[in-house]
C-alpha cells in the first residue's frame, strides 16, 4: 500500500525551485540561499525526493583544483510531473485565498 | 597552533607517560606489601613504553590518510568530516555532498551555521525501513529492557543490572542496525569468526548465570559498575562480530587469523591453569623435553598470539589496517573465550583446595574469581594484547612497505 500525502510547504518550495529550470543541474548551497532554507532542512528533503525517484543526482567534477566534486540535483520525469501538480495546487490555493471567503470546509483545505 | 604529526605524537607520548605514572603512583600508595624495586621499575617502564610505540604507529598510519586532510581543515570542516564518517555507507554520498558544499561557504559564522545544520540533518536522514518500522523496533527494545530487569532479577538477583544494561545495549545496536541498513538484517562478512565470538558471548553469559546461581554470595563481587562494564564489553564484542563497521570485515584473512589466535590464547590459558596445578608434583615422571616444550609455550604463546597474527595480516594485506583488523578480532574473540573458561575453572579449583585461580597461594571466597575474571579477561589481557597486536600490525605494514620496489607512496 502506498501512502499518498500532501508534501510539506518546504518540500513544495524545493520541488518548485528545481522546476524553474527543469533541465538545469542545481547545487545544494545554491538552493539553500535561494529558498532561505538551512542545510539541515534541505538535505533530508533532497534525500526523500531521491529515494522516491523524483530527483536525480550527479557529481560535478569540473571544480577548481583542491576543491571536492560537488553534488548536483535536478528533477526526474516523475519529479517534473509532481512539480506541475504542486504548481497547479498552489495556484488554486492562492486563487481561493485572494477571492471571497468560501465555506468553512474550503477555508480548512491545505491547512 | 597547527597540529603537525610530530606535535600530536609528542603530546600523545606525554599524556600516556604522565597518566600511567600518576596511576601507578596511586596503585603503589595503596599496595600492601610494596612490590620489589625491580618489579616496580619494570611495571613503571614497560607498559607505557609499549603503549607509546603502539600509539605512535596508529598516529603515523592515521596521519598518512584522514589525519593529514583533517589537519588542513578548520573546525566546522573537521566536525562535518567526522559526522560524515559515522554515516552508513548508503548515505555517505549525501554526507560528501554536504562536505563539498561547505567548501563553497565563505565566512566563519556561515561555515559554522552550515556545518552544524548539516550535522543535524545527518541525524534525521530517513532510515531505510522508514520511521514507523524504527519506532516499532525501538518500542520492542524498550519493552524488553523493562522486562529484563524483573525477570532476570527474580531468577539471579545479582545479574539484574547486567541484564538491563546488556539488553539495552544490544537493543540499541538493533535499532541502529535497522536505521542504517538497507535491509534490516545483519551482515555476516566472516561467518566463522562471527559464530566464534557470538558463541563466546553466549557462553560468558551462561557461565556467569551458573556461577551466581551456585554461589549467590558472589554477587558482592559484581557491583553495578562492574556489571555495566561486563555488559558493555560483551555487547561490544557482539557488535564487532555481527554488525561491525565495514572496514573491520574487509580482510577475511585478518579476521580468521584473529579468531584462530584467540582460540590458541584460550587453549594456552586453559593449559596454564592446569600446568599450574601440576607444579606441586614437580613434573615428576614427565620427560625433560615435554617440560621444556611446556615452558616455551607458556612463556612465548601470549606474546606470539597477539603479535604474530596482526604482523602476518599487515604483511599479507600490505597495510596497517589489515593488521589492525586481525588485532581487533583477536581481542574481540579472546575476551569472551577466556572469561567463559575462567569462571568454571575457578569454581573447580576452589572446590579442590579453596584457592583462587590466578593466585593459588591465597585462600579466598570463591566469588573473588568473578572480580579476577573481570580484571584480567576484560581488562589486563585485552589492553596488553591489543598493544602488542597494534605493534605487530605496524611492523608488518612497515616490512611490506620496504619490500615493495618502486612504491610511489
Amino acid at each position: 500500500m502506498t501512502r499518498s500525502r500532501r508534501p510539506s510547504a518546504q518540500t513544495t518550495a524545493v520541488v518548485l525551485a528545481l522546476a524553474e529550470k527543469p533541465t538545469a543541474w542545481r547545487y545544494g548551497y545554491e538552493l539553500c540561499q535561494q529558498l532561505g532554507l538551512k542545510p539541515g532542512s534541505l538535505y533530508p528533503i533532497l534525500v526523500r525526493l531521491a529515494d522516491r525517484g523524483l530527483l536525480e543526482t550527479t557529481w560535478d567534477t569540473d571544480v577548481p583544483a583542491g576543491r571536492p566534486p560537488r553534488h548536483l540535483y535536478r528533477l526526474t520525469g516523475s519529479g517534473r510531473a509532481l512539480a506541475t501538480e504542486l504548481a497547479a495546487a498552489t495556484a488554486a490555493t492562492a486563487t481561493r485565498r485572494s477571492g471571497p471567503k468560501g465555506s468553512p470546509n474550503e477555508r480548512w483545505q491545505g491547512a | 597552533m597547527r597540529w603537525t604529526r610530530r606535535r600530536v605524537q609528542t603530546v600523545t607520548t606525554w599524556v600516556i607517560v604522565v597518566v600511567w605514572v600518576m596511576f601507578y603512583a596511586v596503585a603503589l600508595a595503596n599496595a600492601d606489601p610494596l612490590p620489589p624495586l625491580e618489579t616496580a621499575v619494570r611495571q613503571l617502564v614497560v607498559p607505557p613504553l609499549l603503549w607509546v610505540v603502539a600509539a605512535r604507529l596508529v598516529l603515523r598510519h592515521w596521519w598518512s590518510g584522514p589525519g593529514s586532510r583533517m589537519s588542513a581543515m578548520d573546525l566546522p570542516g573537521r566536525l562535518l568530516t567526522v559526522a560524515v564518517a559515522a554515516l552508513p555507507e548508503r548515505r555517505r554520498e549525501w554526507g560528501r555532498a554536504m562536505l563539498a558544499e561547505l567548501a563553497e561557504v565563505q565566512g566563519r559564522s556561515a561555515r559554522w551555521w552550515f556545518a552544524l545544520s548539516s550535522v543535524g540533518a545527518m541525524l534525521w536522514l530517513p532510515p531505510a525501513g522508514g520511521w514507523p518500522v524504527l519506532a516499532l523496533v525501538a518500542g520492542v527494545v524498550v519493552a524488553s529492557v523493562a522486562a529484563a530487569g524483573p525477570a532476570v532479577g527474580a531468577a539471579v538477583p545479582g545479574l539484574r543490572v547486567f541484564a538491563v544494561t546488556f539488553t539495552g545495549l544490544v537493543g540499541a545496536m538493533v535499532v541502529l542496525a535497522v536505521a542504517r541498513l538497507r535491509r534490516p538484517r545483519p551482515r555476516l562478512p566472516v561467518p566463522a569468526p562471527t559464530v566464534l565470538v557470538t558463541s563466546g558471548v553466549a557462553a560468558s553469559i551462561a557461565v556467569t548465570v551458573i556461577f551466581l546461581r551456585r554461589e549467590p554470595a558472589a554477587a558482592q563481587y559484581l557491583p553495578p559498575a562492574a556489571a555495566v562494564y561486563l555488559a558493555a564489553v560483551l555487547a561490544g564484542c557482539l557488535w564487532v562480530a555481527v554488525a561491525a563497521p565495514r572496514w573491520l570485515g574487509t580482510s577475511r584473512l585478518a579476521s580468521h587469523l584473529g579468531a584462530a589466535a584467540a582460540v590458541v590464547f584460550a587453549a594456552w590459558f586453559w593449559l596454564a591453569i592446569h600446568t599450574d596445578e601440576m607444579k606441586p608434583l614437580g613434573f615428576k615422571g614427565r620427560s625433560l623435553s615435554l617440560v621444556v616444550l611446556l615452558a616455551l609455550v607458556l612463556v612465548s604463546a601470549p606474546v606470539a598470539v597477539f603479535f604474530v597474527p596482526a604482523f602476518a595480516a599487515g604483511r599479507a594485506g600490505q597495510s596497517f589496517r589489515s593488521g589492525l583488523q586481525a588485532a581487533v578480532w583477536t581481542v574481540t574473540a579472546m575476551i569472551p573465550l577466556t572469561y567463559a573458561i575462567w569462571l568454571p575453572e575457578g569454581l573447580r579449583r576452589h572446590a579442590i583446595d579453596g584457592r583462587l585461580l590466578i593466585d593459588g597461594e591465597v585462600v579466598a571466597p570463591v566469588g573473588a574469581n568473578l572480580a579476577d575474571a573481570l580484571a584480567f579477561c576484560l581488562g589486563i589481557f585485552p589492553v596488553l594484547g591489543l598493544t602488542l597486536a597494534v605493534i605487530g600490525a605496524g611492523l608488518g605494514a612497515r616490512t611490506t612497505h620496504r619490500a615493495v620496489p618502486n612504491d610511489p607512496s
